[in-house]
């Protein structure tokens, strides 16, 4: 039986070595395991201010501790690694979490008796590593070297067998795009911002992951007892029904007014990419291992340039929100860009449309020459974008500056990040979400206060619209905080609302943390399916060390602090925290103006409220209110006094 | 098919797989090996998942002669959220029909 502790396999890349370290699960336990113990290894090994692509900086690839058990939606991989988006204008570089599901690849890894696959140096030639029951082989990859994620996927599949889970990267990830992700097992992407290059500059193609050995629970009666009721849960939700027919693109509803750009009418949006276009090429849904929702999508694209064109992925509110902000009124083309993306070069969809739709229009005004663009003329046209794209996943031509991303168009042109219409920069990163038709959520608030500007999974019931303040405080009282915590959560303030969305936030990104560190996916928070108290009961059940949801989520807490004073040696404080200048313009929309409001719009709000926001969240945090560095007594408290940054 | 498990079926019944159904959720195969193993071990389940790469789609396939039927009461039939999995038992009439398609 190995439920408790951790075994810690490193690869190191440059000496084409592997070895495996267990570690004593006292060890583990306050870092809950999964990718919060992945945080102690990163922090203990990543030396401060190296070069993301450089071959010091690590990738720790963490499967969550309740992966390949039998329970709701335990299918999420951790990696985290030191992202090569310029994070500022400094050339400082966060370090974070990023996390994806798939139906192989972490279950793989666990099967194999690899909880933490560390991956150090860099190689001289291509590779792939695979992990099995047997241990870690480098094989090289010359011949996969520059072919795409999903060819490159079924030829290891092919080679391995059918359970074998593989993360691959693309073309864009090999050139060192800033932006390039991963693809796991060909329908979840993994690390927007940069783990696709990181690896690239590893020289690794591929992770494939297979095992034959089997994962056992410290408490079989109390762990099945938990995932059946949670099961029966995820079966009896009202909208299961229409979720498990259309998947990711059952979000239409909410969708459309959360992530609304402002362009077009939304009757005219709604019939160019609302449900019933999407169901034109929708396909067939797909489930991460271990899913009773499942919302993974396989689409084909009906008519056209592209017609009888197959994808994976989750392609249609990112095509949508980009293709009203491109103006491109035909969804199969916007489908089109994403393929290209997912099953090929492994670029990043939203930052590259978006520097796309960025540029084209500096061009359409004057701001960007034919001379800056090395002679290429950026016509607001599909054709464009699609060269641009193409050439970006290549760093061909003027490709090479949007490889770079946000930074390096200020650097070079002027052209100020914060300029940009819709989402917001935040760390040399663009946001997937805008806060003004999304309205000031604490999601919102964790996109500048997050080490890496990305959800992360964090949602909750605010992220949808109309939930009431009783839905979203009874989420809130299943964290297990005492009640003088709660009750300061919910104290009406004048510059966040009817709650405290700074001090709502600090919890919530802990809750994160404890989510991801399990391998929980976001869907069941979201949807208010599973509770820190149950995940606490699984934890308790699997490692059989007993425990409540408060002392889980202060384990949150502590890789909460962990990640952020890694990322204070990276020199981040509180003048990087910043929410994007966007927000306070309000957007001038043929559905009327919209301003930046609190969740039940009672106030416009103001760049001073959002500091006083930022204010509560560090007070919450036990940091410094003028830094936002964690202070000595916070990480003392939290036993990570070791870890103090003098600032 | 064995005797052997030619006459558990008849005596059990028998599992239906509907593969048009499955979501490749691995369910079944966690299931299985915990009835069987006391572990959560896809390759100690009857239940090879197939998986055609072309378009991701994935069926479940059952090793007959592994395979025991749970004694009536197929954990990975009580798994599959997706209703791939059925059981009909020998008592129900259809099963001279499921025999023969």
């Amino acid at each position: 039986m190995r439920p408790l502790g951790a075994s810690v396999w490193y690869v190191d890349l440059t000496k084409e070595t592997w070895w495996r370290e267990d570690v004593f699960p006292d060890e583990v336990a306050p870092f809950i395991g999964g990718s919060g113990y992945g945080w102690k290894i990163v922090a203990d090994l990543l030396p401060p201010q190296v070069d993301p692509f450089s071959p010091e900086n690590v990738v720790v690839i963490n499967p969550g501790v309740l992966v390949g058990t039998r329970t709701v939606g335990a299918s999420k991989t951790t990696a985290i690694t030191k992202f090569p988006t310029i994070a500022s204008e400094d050339n400082r570089f966060y370090v974070e979490e990023c996390t994806g599901g798939g139906r192989y690849f972490g279950i793989g890894l666990k099967l194999a008796g690899c909880d933490h696959l560390v991956i150090l140096g860099c190689s001289r030639r291509p590779v792939t590593i695979h992990v099995s029951d047997k241990g870690v082989e480098l094989r090289d990859a010359s011949n996969l070297w520059g072919r795409g994620i999903f060819e490159v996927t079924d030829e290891l599949v092919r080679e391995e067998g059918d359970d074998a889970g593989v993360l691959a990267i693309g073309t864009a990830g090999e050139n060192l795009v800033r932006s390039a992700l991963a693809i796991v097992d060909k329908t979840n992407s993994l690390g927007r911002g940069g783990l696709g290059a990181v690896l690239g500059a590893k020289r690794v193609k591929a992770i494939v992951a297979r095992g034959t050995k089997g994962i056992r629970v410290a408490d079989v009666v109390g762990f099945h007892r938990v995932s059946e009721e949670l099961f029966n849960r995820a079966l009896e939700w009202p909208r299961r029904e229409h979720w498990i027919r259309l998947g990711l693109a059952a979000g239409w509803d909410t969708f459309k007014h959360t992530q609304y750009p402002g362009i077009w009418p939304k009757e005219r949006w709604e019939e160019l990419y609302g449900e019933k276009k999407r169901l034109e090429s929708l396909d067939r849904v797909i489930a991460c291992v271990s899913c009773p929702l499942s919302c993974r999508l396989r689409w084909v694209i009906r008519g056209g340039e592209f017609d009888g064109e197959a994808g994976l992925g989750s392609p249609y509110s990112k095509s949508a929100t980009s293709g009203q902000l491109l103006g491109i009124e035909d969804d199969r083309r916007m489908l089109h860009l994403v393929t290209e993306a997912n099953a090929h070069s492994g670029i990043d969809f939203y930052t590259t449309t978006r520097l796309i739709d960025f540029v084209t229009r500096a061009y359409e005004q004057g701001k960007l020459t034919r001379e800056d663009t090395g002679g290429l003329e950026l016509r607001r046209d599909y054709e464009t974008y699609l060269d641009l794209f193409r050439k970006t996943a290549a760093r061909e031509g003027f490709g090479d500056v949007l490889a770079d991303g946000w930074m390096r168009l200020k650097k070079e042109f002027g052209l100020d990040p914060q300029d940009y219409w819709y989402g917001g920069i935040c760390k040399g990163i663009d946001f997937i979400y805008d806060a003004r038709p999304s309205r000031f959520h604490p999601l919102m608030m964790s996109f500048f206060t997050r080490p890496r500007p990305h959800h992360g999974g964090s949602h909750t019931r605010t992220n949808s619209l109309n939930k009431t303040l009783e839905e979203i405080r009874e989420q809130v009282e299943h964290w297990g905080l005492p009640k003088e915590m709660v009750d300061r959560i919910f104290t009406e303030t004048p510059y966040s609302g009817k709650f405290n969305v700074g001090r709502y936030t600090a919890h919530m990104e802990d809750m994160m943390r404890v989510k991801n560190a399990l391998g929980i996916c976001a869907m069941y928070t979201y949807q208010a399916l599973m509770f820190a108290d149950d995940m606490a009961k699984l934890y308790s059940a699997v490692t059989g060390e007993e425990l409540t949801a408060g002392e889980l989520v202060e384990r949150g807490e502590r890789i909460s602090n962990l990640a952020k004073v890694v990322n204070v040696r990276e020199g981040f404080t509180r003048k990087d925290d910043r929410p994007p200048e966007v927000w306070f313009r309000p957007m001038q929309t043929p559905e009327g103006r919209i301003e930046l409001q609190d969740y039940f719009q009672m106030k416009t709000l103001t760049k001073e409220d959002l500091e006083r926001c930022l204010d509560d969240y560090y007070d919450e945090r036990g940091w410094d209110i003028k830094t936002g560095v964690p202070t000595r007594a916070t990480l003392e408290r939290l036993g990570l006094a070791k870890y103090a940054v003098s600032h | 098919m064995t005797s052997k498990s030619r006459d558990r079926h008849r005596v059990t019944g028998h599992l239906v797989v509907r593969p048009e159904r499955c979501r490749g959720c691995r369910s079944c195969q966690l299931a299985c090996s915990f009835a069987r193993a006391n572990e959560f071990n896809p390759s100690k389940s009857c239940i090879v998942l197939e998986r055609d790469m072309r378009t991701e789609r994935t069926a479940p396939v059952i090793k007959v002669l592994c395979c025991d039927l749970c004694d009536g009461r197929p954990a990975c039939v009580d798994a599959c959220k997706y209703d791939a999995l059925a059981f009909v038992p020998a008592s129900d009439r259809r099963i001279e029909y499921i025999e023969e398609a």
